[in-house]
C-alpha cells in the first residue's frame, strides 16, 4: 500500500526529467560549441600564443663601426668598460666591504654613501627583491682591477664585474665637435625608432659624424631565439626542434667603417697653435679637392665622458658644467656659428669692385683715418695716408673699402658672397649648420621697415654690418680664392668601408661651382694678401714666422656683442673684445691648404690669429716633408693627401 | 526513461554503465594530475607537488571503499541520519571560523591530525540528504506556491550564509545551484514562478552590493571587461583558454602542453585542471571526458526516473546536480564563459575532501540504481 504511494508521488518528478535532460544537453553543447571556437576556430591564435610565451629572442649584439682619420687613425672604437655590482644581501659587510673600497679607490664621500645604501637594502624584509638588486658601486675600472678582482672572487661574494660596450675616443677633445658623441636614444624617440631596430638603452650619435652617419655605424643586431627554460628539465636542443621557428638565429651585421678627410694631428698642431686662448675656431681645407683636412672649435669637451663612458652620473654632471660655460663649449664654432668677418672680407669686395670695373687699382686714395658718408663718420684703423688697392689690402684701410663701399651696390657685394659660398649652407652634411648672412637691400628692407641707407654698404664692404659668415664658409672662400676660382663641395668622409676594410663607397671631390672671374684681378687681390705677410707694413707682418710661406688677409671683427647673463661683471671686458681672424692659404704660389682661424674675443687679426695660422702651416709643412721621406723611404704608410 | 524497464530489473545489481563511466573519469584524471604536476619534479622547494597524485590514489581507495559501503546499506536508512547529519555538519561549518586555518584568505579547512579536513565539501552531500528527506516527507499534490518553499529554502540558506563567509563564493552557488536544480522537480505555481523570478531581480543588485567581497566583485567584471582587469583573475583565464586553444584537434600530448610544462597555468592542479587536459589531449579529448559527465549526469537523472520512491529520485537528481554544476562552472571558468570561482573539477581536481565527497555522492547514486 505505502509502495503505491510513493510511486504516485514520484509522478510530481516525472514531468521535469525530459526538461532536465534538454537542459543538460543544451549546456554541455555550449560548452563543446565554445571548445569548438577555442581550439578549432581559433585554435592557430592561441598556439602561436602559446609559443610565444615560452620562446623568447635574445639580441646578439652588433659593434659599431669606427671612425678613422685620413692617415688611419682611429678617432672613434669600442671598448668594454668593467662595471662593478653588487648584491646588497651577499656581500660581507666585515671583510669584503673594506677591502673593495679599498681596491677601487672609492673615496670617503662615496664609501659612505653606498655603505649606507647597503645597508639599508640589507635591512629590508628577506622577501624584498630590493635586497638582491644590484647596485653600481664603480663604472669603468681599469683592467688591473678587474685582474684582481677576478682571482679574489671567492673572498668577495656577492661582487659582479660587468663588461659594457662604451664608445672610446682616443684623442678625447681634439676634433670631438666633429668627429661626435654618443648618447642614449630618449623615450619619445624609441616610439618611432623602434621599427629601426632601436631599444630603449641603446646609444645613437649625439653629433657629429656619429649623429650623421649613424645608420651606417650602427650595424645590426643579431636575433637568436630561445626556449625559456622553465618548466622540467629538457634537453635545450630537443626544445629548441620542437618549439622553434627558422630563423633561429640572425647572425649581426657590424657597422660600417668611416674613414675620414680630417688629419688628426692638423687638428693637434691648431689644438697646441691655439694654445692660451680661450676660445675660437680654425678650418683647414684642401684647395685643390674641398676636402676638410682640420676642424677645431675651442673650446671642446672629452666625448669619452659626454658618451657615456664613466657612467650617467658623469655625463648628466659633463653637460650641466658645459651648459653653464659662458665660452659654449658645446657649440660647433667652425660650422653652427656665424660670425661678422670682418677685414677678410675685403678681398672679396675688391674683386666685386674690380669686376664692376669701379676701381682703378692704380687709383690712390687719402685716408686721414675714417671716412665721412651722410651724417655718418666711419673710423678707419688708423691713418694710412695715401693708399691704392694694394696697399689698401696690405694695411688693411677701412677708408679704401669705404670710399669703394659708397660706389657699389650692396646686392652686387651680396651676389659675389653667394657665388664664393657665403649666405648659404655648404653641405658638409655635420652638425647643423649656420648660414650666415650676405644682406641685400631687400633683407635690409625687410628688418628695418625704413628707407635703405648707403651706410649700411658702407659697413658691409669691410665685412662689418650685417654680414656674416661661418669660419667653414670662409675657409672655403680662401680655398676658390686659392685655386682659382673653384668652389668646392667641402667633405669631411673620404670612404666607407665595410668591418673587414673592403670600400664600399668612396666620395671624390666635388666641384659645386666655377666663380667667373678675370684672373688678372685675382691674382692683384693674391699678391696683396702676399703682402699682408711679406710687407713690413702688412698687418700680418709682426707676427710671421720666418720661412713659412703662406698669404692671406687679417680681419678684426667688431663685436656687437650683448653680454650673456651668466657672465661675471667682471669679465665683461672679454665679450665685448673684438674678434680676431685670419684667413689664408699655403703655398702662396701654388696653393694646397686653405687655413682660416678665429680667435673669440682674441683682439687684433694680425698680432693674434696670424701667429697661430703660421705655426700651424710651419707643422703642416713639417708633416708633408716627413710623409715624403717617409714614402721615399719605401716604409710607405702615408697615403694621406697631403 | 520508460517505466517497463523497472520491472525488466531484478533485485540489487551493480550499476554497470554508471561503474564504467565513474572508473573512466577517475583514471583520466589521475592521469591528468600527474601531467599537470610533473612540472615540480625538479623544482626543489615544490617537488613534493609532483607526487601528490599517490595521495589522490590514496583519496581515492578511501572514496571508493566509502562509496561501497554507502551503496551496500539501503539509502532509506539515511532518512534518518539526515538531520543529525545536517545539524553536525552546521556545527563543523561554524567550527571552521575557530579552528581552521586560512589559506590564501579563505578559511575554509580543519586540521585534524595531519589531515586538513574541509567542512563545506561533505555539507554538499548532506544538504542533498536534507533536502531529499524533505521532499521525500512532503507529497503535496497540487501546485506549490513560494511559501511552501519556506522550510527547504532556510536549510539551504543557512549553511550558504556560513560558507560565503569564510569566503567561498564557489561551493555557496554549488549548494544553492543544486538545491534548485532538486526543488525544480516539484510542481510550481506559474504565479509563483514569476514572483520568484521578480525577487530574483532584485536581490542579485542587493547581492552584488552587500553579500559579493571586493575581490568576489573584482572577478566579476574583469571577466566582464578582460582589457581592464587588475586582479589576475583575467589573466588566469587567458593563461587557461591559451592552453586549451593550443591542445587543436588532437592535442600537444601527453605531458606536452607547453603552458603546463611551463608553469603559465595558474593552479593547474586544482582550478584548471580541464586546461591542461585540453592541452595535452586536444579538442578530442574534451569530448571524450565532457561525454563522460554528460552520460553521467543523464545517467543520474535516468536512476532519478527509475527510483521507487521520491527520497531515491531527489537524491540521484541531487548527486546528478552536484556532478553537473561542478563541471559546468569549472569548465566554464576555464574556457572563458564564466567567470574565475573556486569550484573544483569532479575527480579531477586534487584534493581530498572533494574526491571523497563526490565519490560518497556517486556512492548514494548507485544505491538508489541499484534499489529500483
Amino acid at each position: 500500500m505505502r509502495l503505491f504511494v510513493q510511486r504516485s508521488d514520484v509522478g510530481e518528478f516525472r514531468r521535469r526529467y525530459r526538461w532536465m535532460v534538454l537542459f543538460v544537453l543544451v549546456t554541455f553543447l555550449v560548452l563543446v560549441g565554445r571548445l569548438v571556437l577555442l581550439q578549432l576556430v581559433e585554435g592557430d591564435v592561441h598556439r602561436a600564443q602559446a609559443r610565444r610565451n615560452i620562446v623568447s629572442e635574445g639580441f646578439l649584439a652588433t659593434t659599431r663601426g669606427v671612425i678613422r682619420d685620413s692617415l688611419g687613425r682611429v678617432l672613434a672604437a669600442n671598448r668594454p668598460a668593467y662595471n662593478v655590482y653588487i648584491t646588497p644581501a651577499q656581500l660581507d659587510m666585515e671583510k669584503a666591504w673594506p677591502l673593495l673600497a679599498r681596491l677601487l679607490h672609492l673615496d670617503d664621500a662615496e664609501r659612505t654613501a653606498l655603505e649606507q645604501k647597503i645597508r639599508d637594502r640589507r635591512n629590508l624584509d628577506p622577501k624584498d627583491r630590493r635586497r638582491q638588486q644590484q647596485i653600481l658601486v664603480k663604472v669603468d675600472i681599469d683592467r688591473d682591477a678587474v685582474a684582481y678582482l677576478e682571482t679574489h672572487k671567492r673572498e668577495l661574494e656577492g661582487l659582479t664585474v660587468a663588461p659594457s660596450p662604451v664608445r672610446y675616443y682616443p684623442y678625447g677633445s681634439l676634433g670631438a665637435h666633429v668627429i661626435g658623441t654618443m648618447r642614449e636614444v630618449d623615450r619619445e624617440e624609441l616610439a618611432f625608432l623602434s621599427d629601426r631596430g632601436y631599444r630603449a638603452g641603446d646609444r645613437t650619435g649625439a653629433i657629429g659624424i656619429e649623429r650623421r652617419w649613424e645608420s651606417y655605424l650602427r650595424g645590426q643586431r643579431g636575433m637568436r631565439k630561445v626556449v625559456r627554460m622553465a618548466g622540467r628539465r629538457m634537453d635545450q636542443a630537443e626544445l629548441e626542434a620542437k618549439y622553434l621557428e627558422e630563423p633561429r638565429r640572425v647572425e649581426p651585421i657590424p657597422g660600417r667603417d668611416i674613414s675620414l678627410t680630417l688629419d688628426i694631428e692638423l687638428i693637434e698642431s691648431m689644438e697646441r697653435a691655439m694654445h692660451g686662448q680661450l676660445a675660437g675656431a680654425a678650418v683647414a681645407v684642401d684647395v685643390r679637392t674641398g676636402r676638410i683636412l682640420a676642424l677645431l672649435s675651442k673650446p671642446s669637451f672629452d666625448p669619452n665622458v659626454v658618451s657615456g663612458g664613466q657612467g650617467i652620473k658623469a655625463v648628466s654632471e659633463a653637460y650641466t658644467r658645459l651648459y653653464a660655460d659662458p665660452l659654449k663649449p658645446t657649440l660647433d664654432k667652425t660650422i653652427s656659428a656665424a660670425y661678422p668677418p670682418g677685414s677678410t672680407y675685403k678681398p672679396f669686395t675688391a674683386l666685386a669692385g674690380l669686376a664692376d670695373g669701379l676701381v682703378d687699382p692704380h687709383a690712390e686714395v687719402d685716408c686721414r683715418g675714417g671716412f665721412e658718408y651722410g651724417k655718418r663718420y666711419f673710423r678707419c684703423t688708423g691713418v694710412h695716408r695715401r693708399v691704392n688697392l694694394h696697399s689698401a689690402i696690405v694695411q688693411s684701410c677701412n677708408t679704401y673699402f669705404y670710399e669703394l663701399g659708397s660706389r657699389i651696390s650692396i646686392d652686387r657685394l651680396a651676389s659675389i658672397g653667394l657665388d664664393f659660398g657665403f649666405g648659404v649652407r655648404t653641405g658638409i652634411g655635420v652638425n647643423p649648420e649656420a648660414r650666415g648672412r650676405m644682406p641685400t637691400r631687400g633683407w635690409y628692407t625687410r628688418r628695418y621697415k625704413e628707407a635703405f641707407r648707403g651706410g649700411f654698404t658702407v659697413l658691409s664692404a669691410i665685412g662689418q654690418g650685417a654680414t656674416t659668415v661661418t669660419v667653414l664658409q670662409l675657409a672655403l672662400a680662401y680655398a676658390a680664392l686659392a685655386n682659382g676660382g673653384t668652389v668646392y663641395q667641402p667633405q669631411v668622409v673620404r670612404s666607407i668601408e665595410t668591418s673587414d676594410g673592403t670600400v664600399v663607397q668612396e666620395f671624390p671631390p666635388r666641384v659645386k661651382r666655377m666663380v667667373g672671374l678675370d684672373q688678372s684681378h685675382l691674382t692683384m687681390v693674391k699678391q696683396a694678401m702676399q703682402g699682408v705677410v711679406t710687407d713690413k707694413h702688412g698687418t700680418g707682418y709682426g707676427g710671421r714666422i720666418p720661412g713659412i710661406d703662406l698669404a692671406g688677409k687679417t680681419g678684426t671683427a667688431q663685436v656687437s656683442h650683448v653680454t650673456p647673463r651668466s657672465v661675471d661683471p667682471n669679465r665683461e671686458w672679454y665679450f665685448n673684445r673684438d674678434h680676431a681672424w685670419f684667413a689664408g692659404y699655403s703655398p702662396a704660389a701654388s696653393p694646397e691648404v686653405a687655413i682660416v682661424v678665429l680667435i673669440e674675443h682674441g683682439g687684433g687679426g694680425g698680432k693674434n690669429a696670424v701667429p697661430v695660422a703660421m705655426r700651424v702651416i710651419r707643422d703642416w709643412q713639417k708633416m708633408k716633408e716627413d710623409r715624403l721621406a717617409a714614402r721615399a723611404a719605401g716604409s710607405g704608410q702615408a697615403k694621406g693627401n697631403l | 526513461m520508460a517505466r517497463d524497464h523497472i520491472t525488466a530489473r531484478g533485485s540489487p545489481g551493480i550499476d554497470t554503465p554508471l561503474l564504467l563511466a565513474v572508473m573512466a573519469i577517475i583514471t583520466l584524471g589521475l592521469v591528468n594530475l600527474y601531467s599537470a604536476t610533473s612540472v615540480y619534479a625538479d623544482d626543489g622547494q615544490r617537488a613534493q607537488l609532483a607526487d601528490i597524485y599517490v595521495s589522490q590514489i590514496y583519496w581515492i581507495v578511501v572514496g571508493t571503499l566509502l562509496a561501497i559501503l554507502v551503496a551496500s546499506i539501503d539509502y532509506r536508512s539515511f532518512d534518518r541520519l539526515a538531520l543529525v547529519s545536517y545539524f553536525g555538519g552546521l556545527v563543523a561549518l561554524a567550527l571552521v571560523f575557530v579552528l581552521a586555518r586560512s589559506i590564501r584568505g579563505a578559511s575554509r579547512w580543519i586540521a585534524i591530525g595531519s589531515f586538513n579536513f574541509q567542512p563545506s565539501e561533505f555539507m554538499k552531500i548532506i544538504l542533498i540528504l536534507v533536502l531529499a528527506r524533505y521532499l521525500h516527507n512532503d507529497p503535496k499534490v497540487e501546485p506549490r506556491t513560494l511559501l511552501d518553499f519556506t522550510r527547504p529554502a532556510l536549510l539551504t540558506l543557512v549553511p550558504v550564509a556560513l560558507v560565503m563567509a569564510q569566503p567561498d563564493l564557489g561551493t555557496s552557488l554549488i549548494y544553492l545551484l543544486t538545491a534548485g536544480s532538486m526543488l525544480a522537480m516539484t510542481r510550481i505555481r506559474k504565479r509563483s514562478l514569476v514572483t520568484l523570478a521578480v525577487m530574483l531581480g532584485v536581490s542579485i543588485p542587493l547581492a552584488w552590493n552587500f553579500l559579493l567581497l571586493r575581490y568576489q566583485r573584482d572577478r566579476i567584471t574583469s571577466f566582464l571587461n578582460p582589457e581592464n582587469d587588475n586582479t589576475g583573475a583575467g589573466w588566469h583565464a587567458f593563461q587557461a583558454q591559451t592552453a586549451i586553444g593550443n591542445g587543436q584537434l588532437f592535442g600537444e600530448g601527453f605531458m606536452q602542453g607547453t603552458q603546463n610544462q611551463f608553469r603559465l597555468l595558474p593552479d593547474q592542479f586544482s582550478d584548471f585542471p580541464f586546461a591542461v587536459f585540453c592541452e595535452d589531449w586536444g579538442f578530442a579529448g574534451a569530448v571524450v571526458l565532457l561525454g563522460l559527465y554528460c552520460f553521467a549526469v543523464i545517467w543520474a537523472i535516468h536512476v532519478a526516473s527509475q527510483a521507487k520512491d521520491r527520497f531515491g529520485a531527489a537524491l540521484a537528481i541531487g548527486v546528478g546536480a552536484n556532478l553537473f554544476w561542478h563541471v559546468v562552472l569549472n569548465v566554464g571558468m576555464a574556457i572563458g564563459v564564466l567567470p574565475v570561482v573556486g569550484v573544483t573539477l569532479p575527480l579531477f581536481s586534487y584534493g581530498g575532501s572533494s574526491v571523497v565527497t563526490m565519490m560518497v555522492g556517486l556512492g548514494l547514486l548507485m544505491n538508489v540504481s541499484m534499489r529500483r
